[in-house]
C-alpha cells in the first residue's frame, strides 16, 4: 500500500511508489482517481504476471514450433488443431483466494470465469476439469467446509451450464488448510473457422463496443488486487471482493456468443473477468492497436450512483464484450435479444490509440490503449530454502507394521482413496461425448461427434514431490498427466499449467516457482509437448503458520485418440491373463503417501525424472497398442503399483497372484518396492501368448516389463517373493477402505 | 407422409442438442430444436421435453417452463393423443404443469447424482415402451438434484397403471438400495391416464448408444423407437 495525495486528498492504493511515479512517466500528469485504479488493477500481479513474466518467457514459442499449435500462451487460451477441420481451445486457471473466503461463490465464479475464457475463442466448452487442494479432512471441520462447498459450487454451475466435469483430482494435506487451492480447467471444441472468427482484439478502427450479459454492480470491485496479496484474518472483510455466479445467465451468453460468432459480424471477442471493462476495452484496443471511445452510463449498471470507477474496475459475472462490425450490429443485438440478454452498445473503436472514457460529457479517462498492458515486470530474488537439506536428507525408519496392515491403510488415506463422493455430484455424462467417464479411467475421454476421434484429458501434480525438489517434481506432473492419457490411449498434445505458488517477494518462495517452470519448459522441450498456455497465483500462503502452500505447478494435458478400437481402459479383464510392471522402481519415498501417512514423514529422496527413459517407456506401450497387446493399462501413482493393481482389480472383482522375486532387488527394501512413487511406470493386462513378443519389444526400447503376476478369479491379491513373509489381500475389504474414507468424513 | 418431432429449448434446456443428436443420428427421426417462444404444436406429430434447468431453476424445478406459451401449445398435442416425453427437466416441467400427478422433490441425499442405473419396466402400452418387454430391465443414467417422485394417490397410480418404471437392481429387484433418490416406491418414471404422455428422471438419450454405456448397451433408443411406432400406428 502507497499513500499519494489526489486532488488534495490523501488515498491508499495497491501499488509501489515507484510504480507510481511510472504512471505518471506514461500519461505525463498525474493520472485521476478512477485513472489511478484501473492501473492499480491492470498492474496487480493477478492481470500483469509482473513477478512471473521474466519466467514465463521460457514459454513463449509453442506457436513459432509446433504447426499444429494455433494460439499459445499469453492468449486466452490455447488452441490446437487436432485436424478434420476441428480445433481444440483449452485453459486452466486458479480461483484459490476466493474460495478460500467464500468456498461456494469462489468456486462457482472460477467455473465460470474458466468458461468465458474459452468461449472469446469462438468454440463451445465441452468439458470442465477441477485440481482442487484442502488441508486434511480428517478431525478438520473448517476444512471439511471449504472441500463440501467447494465441490457444490463447482457441481451447481458446471451442472447448470450444461458442461460436463470429466475430471480432476484433490489432495489433502496441512499446508493447505487455510489457503486452499480451485484451480478450474476448461476445453472448447469448434471448427478452425469458428476460432478465426473470434480474435480477442479490436484491430478495425469504426467498430461498435457491444456489451452483453449480466449488469455491472459493486460486486467484486478489486478482486485482482486481493488475489494479488496474502491471505491474512482480516481477509473476511474481503468477502464483498469475491463475484457471486448466475450459471443460468451464463448458459445463456453461451448460446448467444455461438450464435452471434456464427452470423460472421463479429470481429472481436474478450470476455469480462479480472479487471472488468478496464481490462477488456484496455486489452482490446491495446492488442488491435486501436483507440476507443466509451460511454460509461451506457453501462448497464445493478444499482443506481455508481461513479465511473466503481464501474470500469468492477468485476461483476457474467459480462461479454463484442467487437461488432457496423453493418452487422442489427443482427448481433437481435441474437441477443433472442435470448432475452441485457446488451449496451457502449461505444466505438477509433484509430487514436487512446482509450477515452465518458461519464456523460466528462472526460474520466484518457490514457494512451497499450499503457495498461506496459506494466513494470519485477526481477525476483530466488534461494533455496535452507530446510530442504535436512528434509532431504530424511530415511524411511523401520517398517513398523504387517505390510498388508500398511496396504490397507494407504488405501483408504485421503489422497488415494476413491473420490466417487465428488464425481457423483457432477454431471459427467451431459453433451453425449463422455465414453471413459470419472473413475473408470486415468484421464476423460470424449468423442469428437460425426468423427472417430477421441479426446482424452488428465490434471493433476504431486504437491509433496514438488514440496521437495519443484524442478523434478514439475517434470513428474508431466510424466503423471501424460502418462494418465497415455494409459487410455491417447498420444499427448499439448499442454497447460496453471502454477500456485506464496508470496513472489520472499526469494524462497520465488525459488519453488523458477525452479517448477524451469523444470516443466526442460521436460517438454525434450519429450516435444508445446506448452500453449498457464496461469500464475503468488501469494497462497498460511499467514497463521507463516508458510507457503506445497508448490503446485497443476498441469493439464490433452491427447487424442483415433479409432474407438484404440481405447484403452482401467480395470483388469480376464483371469489368465498377465499382470506386467512397465518402468523401474528405484528406492523413491520422499514425498510418498507412505511416508506421509505411515511414517509420519515430510521428507526423503524424493522421485527424479529420466527423460530418455520416459520416451522409451511410452514408444514401447504405444508400440504394445499398435499390436493390439494391451487388455489394461494404469498408470502407477500414489501409494505404489501395489495400489495401482488393487484398483484395476475393483471393477471386475478379480484377484491377482503375484511373484515379486523377479523385480526384488539388492538395496531394495519391501517398503521401498511396493511404495514407492517411481515416475513413468505403468500396471497392464496382457495374454501369456504374448509374453515373448512383448520381451522381444522391451529389449528394443530397453524398457523394464516385467511380469510380476496372473489374474485369478477368487479376488484375492497373493504376493510371494518379498524379503518379508507372504501377504494375502481380499480385494473386497481393499475396496471397501478405498470407497468409505470421504464418505465418512463428510456424511456426519 | 414423414414423421416430425419437436424438441422444445427453453433457455438452459441443455440436454437439447443430445436429445436432438439421437434423434437424428441414431433413431434417424427427422427432428428439429424450437426455441420455446417459436413452438407451434401444428407441425409437429410428437414432442421431447430435453433434460437441463429451464430458466436456471432458481424458483423450483421446471415451474417457470410450465406456464410458458410452449406448455400451452403442447397441452393441444397432450389432449389429441400425440405423444409427449419429460425427461429429467423436462419430466418436472410436466408434472409442474400438471400433465403428469406428483411432484419431483430434492433427492433423499440433498446432493445432485450422476451415475447409471437399472430401470425395471413396469408399463409396455404407453406410447414410448411399446417396444420394451413388461419386466426387461434397462440401462440408463441419472443425473439430478430433484428427483425423488412423490404422490399423494400411489393406489390411483397403480390401479391406473400410470407407474412406466421403477429404480431396480440389475436382477429387477425393487430394493431400497436400487433406489437412487429416495422416490416413493423407487418410482422412475410415470404417465398419463391415456398413456400418450411420459415423464421419467433417466436420460435415455444418453442410453442410445451402445459407446456411452458402461455395459455397451443401448436400451435408451427402445423409448424413442416406441415413440416412432406409436405415431405410425396413429396415423394409419
Amino acid at each position: 500500500m502507497t499513500k499519494v495525495i489526489l486532488d488534495g486528498e490523501e488515498v491508499d492504493i495497491e501499488m509501489t511508489e515507484w510504480e507510481y511515479e511510472k504512471v505518471k512517466d506514461l500519461l505525463k500528469r498525474e493520472p485521476n482517481l478512477t485513472e489511478l485504479n484501473m492501473f492499480s488493477v491492470m498492474w496487480s500481479e493477478h492481470c500483469s504476471y509482473k513477478s512471473s513474466r521474466p519466467k514465463l518467457k521460457l514459454f513463449e514459442d509453442a506457436e513459432e514450433n509446433y504447426d499444429y499449435v494455433l494460439a499459445g500462451p499469453g492468449q486466452d487460451a490455447g488452441v490446437i488443431d487436432i485436424g478434420d477441420g476441428y480445433a481444440l481451445a483449452f485453459r486452466i486457471e486458479s480461483h484459490n483466494h476466493p474460495s478460500a473466503i467464500e468456498p461456494y461463490h469462489g468456486a462457482a465464479t472460477g467455473i465460470g470465469g474458466i468458461i468465458r475464457d474459452i468461449l472469446c475463442m469462438g468454440v463451445r466448452p465441452i468439458a470442465l476439469l477441477d485440481p482442487l487442494r484442502f488441508g486434511n479432512l480428517k478431525g478438520n471441520p473448517h476444512s471439511q467446509w471449504l472441500f463440501k462447498y467447494v465441490v457444490k459450487g463447482i457441481a451447481d454451475y458446471g451442472n447448470c451450464t450444461g458442461i460436463p466435469t470429466i475430471g480432476g483430482e484433490v489432495e489433502f494435506d496441512s499446508s493447505f488448510e487455510s489457503n486452499c487451492l480451485v484451480n478450474v480447467a476448461c476445453i472448447g471444441l469448434g471448427t478452425i473457422e469458428d476460432f478465426k472468427h473470434a480474435p480477442s482484439r479490436a484491430y478495425n478502427p469504426g467498430d461498435y463496443m457491444v456489451l452483453m450479459g449480466g449488469s455491472t454492480g459493486r460486486d467484486g470491485i478489486h478482486g485482482v488486487t486481493f488475489a494479488s496479496r496474502t491471505l491474512t484474518e482480516m481477509s473476511e472483510a474481503d468477502r464483498p471482493a469475491v463475484q457471486i455466479g448466475d450459471p443460468f445467465t451464463k448458459k445463456m451468453i453461451i448460446e448467444a456468443t455461438l450464435e452471434a460468432v456464427k452470423t460472421g459480424y463479429v470481429r472481436g471477442l474478450k470476455d469480462l473477468g479480472g479487471g472488468g471493462l478496464t481490462c477488456a476495452t484496455s486489452e482490446l484496443t491495446g492488442d488491435g492497436n486501436t483507440g476507443a471511445k466509451v460511454d460509461l452510463r451506457k453501462v448497464f449498471t445493478r444499482e443506481p450512483g455508481m461513479n465511473s470507477y466503481e464501474i470500469m474496475v468492477s468485476e461483476s459475472q457474467e459480462r461479454m464484450a463484442f467487437i461488432v462490425k457496423p453493418e452487422g450490429l442489427e443482427t448481433i443485438l437481435e441474437v441477443f435479444r433472442k435470448y432475452e440478454m441485457n446488451f449496451a452498445v457502449i461505444g466505438r473503436t477509433d484509430d487514436s490509440k487512446v482509450l477515452m472514457v465518458f461519464d456523460e460529457e466528462e472526460v474520466v479517462v484518457n490514457i494512451p490503449a497499450k499503457a495498461l498492458s506496459e506494466s513494470p515486470m519485477f526481477k525476483r530474488e530466488e534461494k533455496q530454502p535452507f530446510y530442504l537439506k535436512e528434509l532431504l536428507s530424511q530415511k524411511t525408519p523401520e517398517i513398523s507394521m504387517g505390510l498388508d496392515e500398511i496396504i490397507y491403510k494407504l488405501i483408504a488415506s485421503e489422497n488415494i482413496c476413491s473420490k466417487e463422493w465428488i464425481y457423483r455430484q457432477y454431471d459427467h455424462e451431459v453433451g453425449v461425448r463422455s465414453v471413459v467417464k470419472c473413475g473408470e479411467g486415468d484421464s476423460g475421454v470424449l468423442r469428437i461427434i460425426g468423427t472417430d476421434k477421441f479426446i482424452s484429458a488428465s490434471v493433476g501434480v504431486n504437491s509433496k514431490h514438488c514440496f521437495l525438489d519443484p524442478y523434478e517434481g514439475a517434470k513428474g506432473g508431466l510424466v503423471e498427466e501424460c502418462g494418465n492419457v497415455i494409459a487410455n490411449g491417447a498420444n499427448p498434445l499439448a499442454m497447460v499449467n496453471c502454477c500456485n505458488f506464496g508470496n513472489p517477494e520472499i526469494p524462497e518462495s520465488f525459488w519453488y516457482f523458477s525452479k517448477a517452470v524451469e523444470g516443466m519448459n526442460d521436460f517438454c522441450r525434450d519429450l516435444k509437448i508445446p506448452i500453449v498456455g498457464g496461469n500464475v497465483s503468488f501469494y497462497n500462503e498460511d499467514e497463521v503458520k507463516k508458510t507457503a502452500i506445497k508448490a503446485t505447478p497443476m498441469i493439464m494435458i490433452v491427447g487424442l485418440i483415433e479409432g474407438q478400437e484404440n481405447i484403452i481402459t482401467l480395470p483388469f479383464k480376464n483371469a489368465g491373463n498377465d499382470i506386467l510392471l512397465i518402468g523401474e522402481t528405484k528406492a523413491e519415498l520422499g514425498g510418498s503417501e507412505y511416508h506421509s501417512v505411515i511414517c509420519d514423514l515430510e521428507g526423503g529422496t524424493p522421485p527424479k525424472v529420466d527423460e530418455a527413459k520416459i520416451k522409451a517407456t511410452w514408444e514401447f506401450i504405444f508400440e504394445l497398442y499398435k499390436n493390439k497387446m494391451i487388455k489394461a493399462n494404469h498408470d502407477v501413482n500414489k501409494g505404489g503399483f501395489i495400489i495401482s493393481i488393487a484398483e484395476m482389480c475393483f471393477k471386475n472383482i478379480l484377484g491377482a497372484e503375484l511373484d515379486l522375486s523377479h523385480i526384488i532387488k539388492e538395496n531394495l527394501r519391501d517398503d521401498q518396492l511396493l511404495f514407492s512413487e517411481s515416475y513413468g511406470r505403468f500396471i497392464v493386462e496382457t495374454d501369456p501368448k504374448d509374453y515373448d513378443n512383448i520381451q522381444k519389444l522391451a529389449q528394443k526400447y530397453s524398457v523394464d516389463a516385467k511380469k510380476i503376476g496372473v489374474l485369478i478369479s477368487n479376488p484375492k491379491i497373493k504376493i510371494r517373493g518379498l524379503g518379508n513373509k507372504d501377504l494375502i489381500l481380499d480385494v473386497q475389504k481393499l475396496k471397501e477402505n478405498y470407497d468409505s474414507t470421504i464418505p465418512n468424513l463428510m456424511e456426519i | 407422409m414423414s414423421i416430425r418431432i419437436a424438441v422444445i429449448d427453453f433457455p438452459a434446456s441443455n440436454c437439447n442438442l443430445d436429445a436432438i443428436h439421437v434423434l437424428n443420428n441414431v433413431t434417424k427421426i427427422k427432428a428439429d430444436l424450437v426455441w420455446h417462444n417459436h413452438f407451434k404444436e401444428s407441425k409437429y406429430d410428437g414432442v421431447v421435453l430435453p433434460g437441463g434447468f429451464s430458466f436456471g431453476d432458481y424458483l423450483r424445478a421446471g415451474i417457470i417452463a410450465a406456464h410458458s406459451p410452449a406448455i400451452e401449445e403442447a397441452r393441444i398435442m397432450l389432449k389429441d393423443g400425440r405423444p409427449i416425453i419429460g425427461i429429467c427437466n423436462g419430466f418436472q416441467i410436466l408434472t409442474e404443469a400438471e400433465f403428469l400427478p406428483g411432484a419431483l422433490l430434492q433427492n433423499e441425499s440433498l446432493k445432485f447424482i450422476c451415475k447409471w442405473i437399472n430401470l425395471k419396466v413396469e408399463n409396455i402400452k404407453t406410447a414410448f415402451t411399446n417396444k420394451l418387454n413388461l419386466g426387461d430391465v434397462i440401462a440408463v443414467p441419472i443425473a439430478h438434484g430433484e428427483g425423488r417422485y412423490y404422490t399423494d394417490n400411489l393406489k390411483d397410480l397403480e390401479a391406473n397403471e400410470q407407474i412406466v418404471f421403477r429404480y431396480s437392481t440389475e436382477q429387477g429387484d425393487l430394493t431400497e438400495d436400487a433406489n437412487p433418490n429416495g422416490s416413493l416406491d423407487n418410482i422412475a418414471g410415470i404417465c398419463n391416464l391415456e398413456q400418450n404422455c411420459i415423464g421419467l428422471m433417466p436420460h435415455p438419450e444418453r442410453a442410445s448408444e451402445p459407446i456411452l454405456s458402461p455395459k455397451r448397451t443401448d436400451h435408451g433408443k427402445l423409448i424413442f423407437e416406441s415413440m416412432v411406432e406409436f405415431i405410425k400406428r396413429r396415423i394409419s
